[in-house]
């Protein structure tokens, strides 16, 4: 055995209470704010990804491709894909087409009140549960066409700023003082949809004063996308532009990157304002204990064994700050909803977050123990022992 | 055959542009068992020699035989093996590690050597009860008094049962009974253990419980005095006149 007893790397510790808390404070500090850009990064990503079905493709109007918002397309194209293109799945006789107007409304919770905010509202069919397998009601029923009725997705009032039990069901919302009673509420956990408001499509067209549709979503069985896709370059005439949906999803997801990354940036800076403190702190630490570290040599203790004890006191604390910071992530953040433009989506305190959480503390206990250890082992031996 | 042999051993420092030379062209033999004071002006030499031969520094010049190995050209991390199996050192200021129980200081230099768990116990145990503190084994230094400190140092420095033992103001920071209790110790180690004792001191009663004191100027040895044995009959020669043996 070459290297000190761990007892003197735990003792250490208790050496300055203070700095042994800076020290922790820090670690907590660079776990919560990783943690979170990881866990909002990743919940991003997933509500984004999961949005999308693999086998489905969306038509929208050429030169909307980006915006699914700004599309308008014929009513008529859901039957006239449906009759020409290949493949498409069907069930019991119902083909798996959904027309859908996609639009950002403002949402009052009176007759005469301001808008409480905007939601994404959908007018859909029934079909749409068959396209959206990720959609799933949870309370109530689905509205009836034509019936100024809504479903109200999970998230929904936190992308509204509103309590979850103003959107119950039995509750009205008021959409330009038209109002429409809540008569469901659906989950579709992960995805962009979780924070809509799902309306029959008549009832929004009527709404936005419009005829046509948004989209029209088909899901393939046998047929392919090129299937989607000759059917688009042979009608000309309807100005259609085809999209797998996981595509869409990827080029929203791609449209959202600078804002993953300032996430991540800023995480990255105050990290590293978090580091310096720490590196500060643990030279403060070391540097008293040149002679100490000299005498160790004298002793016969080589270099490696120094550094090591250090690195053993410096990832202690930062492990403990590492832990209580976890647990912090794991009381305050875990179901936090945070809502975008899309919608919002739910902070979720996996295993993988939580990892990464803590392993960015602990790094932050070895990058930050190396130097100041370096830097304290520079001196030979013989001037470490006449340090004060 | 001399245990400890220095011939023509120089040790020069850079300080801003120029340099220092503690040590210049040193020529010194030691045998096995002597206990030799070294004592001399500030900057003369005394401790850069006492560090050459405890291995905690190299030698710019010259070559450093020790138990006849040339210890000059180790290694830095062979140099910090051969230092554990074979000097124990003895601070001024004691240098106990103060997180650290007297035991757990002792037992510290037997962690860099193959011993059971048991094997180091029965050291330490044997170390403290040879220095009178075998019941203040749980102690931290902080409850220690300075010359406790100072007999849990020299423990430290035995446990590993070295060849040599250097020592650099052993007395220095103790008042009068601490430090004769000290320096009674360091005596029995030489006379009962056959320890060979290097120890700096610019304290001349201290230099007295040597057997043999080097004075230094300058890097160079410039008197040579042998003490009989406590008589206080001390016989002073020039260097040039013999070896100091």
């Amino acid at each position: 055995m070459r290297n000190l007893p761990f007892e003197y790397a735990a003792r250490n510790l208790g050496r300055s209470p203070l700095r042994l808390m800076i020290s922790v404070v820090g670690s907590v500090l660079v776990v919560v704010l990783a943690t979170s850009a990881f866990a909002f990064v990743r919940a991003m990503d997933r509500s984004l990804t999961g949005s999308a079905s693999e086998d489905n493709v969306i038509l929208l109007g050429a030169g909307s491709e980006e915006s699914i918002e700004r599309s308008e397309i014929s009513a008529s194209v859901a039957s006239q894909a449906q009759a020409s293109v290949f493949g498409i799945r069907s069930e019991a006789g119902k083909a798996f087409v959904s027309p859908e107007v996609h639009a950002a409304l403002g949402v009052a919770l009176g007759p005469d009140a301001e808008p409480a905010g905007q939601a994404v509202f959908r007018g859909m069919t029934p079909a749409a549960f068959a396209v959206h397998p990720q959609v799933r009601l949870t309370k109530g029923r689905a509205p009836n066409t034509g019936a100024d009725e809504v479903i109200v997705g999970a998230l929904a009032p936190t992308r509204l700023g509103v309590d979850d039990e103003r959107l119950s069901v039995g509750e009205s919302i008021w959409v330009d003082g038209r109002a429409l009673t809540i008569v469901g509420r659906f989950a579709a956990p992960n995805t962009v949809m979780d924070a809509e408001v799902w309306v029959p499509l008549t009832s929004i067209q009527t709404l936005t004063r419009r005829e046509g549709v948004s989209c029209v979503v088909l899901t393939l069985d046998e047929g392919e996308f090129a299937d989607v896709d000759l059917f688009v370059k042979s009608r000309v005439d309807l100005e259609l532009a085809a999209i797998p949906e996981a595509d869409y999803y990827d080029q929203l997801n791609a449209f959202y990157r600078p804002v993953k990354m300032m996430v991540w940036i800023t995480a990255v800076l105050i990290g590293i304002g978090g580091l310096l403190g720490g590196l500060n702190t643990m030279y403060a630490a070391f540097a008293s204990r040149v002679r100490e570290v000299g005498t160790l040599q004298s002793l016969g203790f080589p270099r490696r064994a120094v550094v090591l004890s250090f690195v053993q006191e410096s990832l202690l604390a930062s492990a403990a700050g590492a832990v209580i910071g976890a647990l912090i992530c794991l009381l305050l953040l875990d179901g936090v909803s945070v809502r975008f433009s899309m919608g919002a989506f739910g902070l979720l305190l996996d295993g993988p977050t939580v990892g990464f959480g803590i392993a960015a503390g602990v790094a932050l206990g070895l990058i930050g123990a190396v130097p100041p250890t370096l830097r304290c082992l520079r001196l030979p031996v013989a001037e470490a022992l006449k340090a004060t | 055959m001399p245990l400890i042999e220095c011939r023509q051993l120089s040790k020069t420092y850079r300080k801003g542009a120029g340099t220092i030379k503690p040590l210049d062209g040193l020529d010194l033999d030691i045998d096995a068992g002597r206990f030799l004071a070294l004592m001399g002006p500030s900057g003369s030499g005394k401790t850069t020699l006492l560090n050459l031969i405890a291995g905690i520094d190299r030698p710019s010049e010259g070559a450093l035989t020790i138990g006849g190995q040339n210890i000059a050209k180790l290694s830095r991390s062979r140099l910090a093996a051969w230092r554990a199996d074979h000097v124990g050192y003895v601070f001024q200021l004691y240098n106990l590690v103060p997180v650290l129980t007297a035991y757990e200081n002792v037992e510290l230099p037997l962690l860099l050597h193959k011993l059971t768990r048991r094997e180091r116990h029965e050291r330490v145990a044997t170390a403290l009860s040879l220095v009178g503190l075998a019941d203040r084994h749980d102690h931290y230094p902080r409850q220690l008094s300075g010359g406790q400190e100072q007999r849990v140092a020299i423990a430290r420095a035995i446990v590993t049962d070295p060849q040599i033992i250097v020592a650099d103001e052993p007395t220095g920071d103790l008042d009068k009974p601490s430090a004769h209790a000290v320096m009674e110790l360091l005596c029995r180690l030489n006379s009962e253990l056959n320890k060979t004792l290097i120890m700096v001191t610019h304290d001349a009663a201290t230099a007295e419980y040597a057997d043999q004191t080097l004075h230094l100027d300058k890097g160079r040895l410039v008197e040579h005095s042998v003490q009989a044995a406590f008589s206080g009959e001390t016989a002073t020669t020039r260097p040039e006149e013999g070896a100091a043996r």
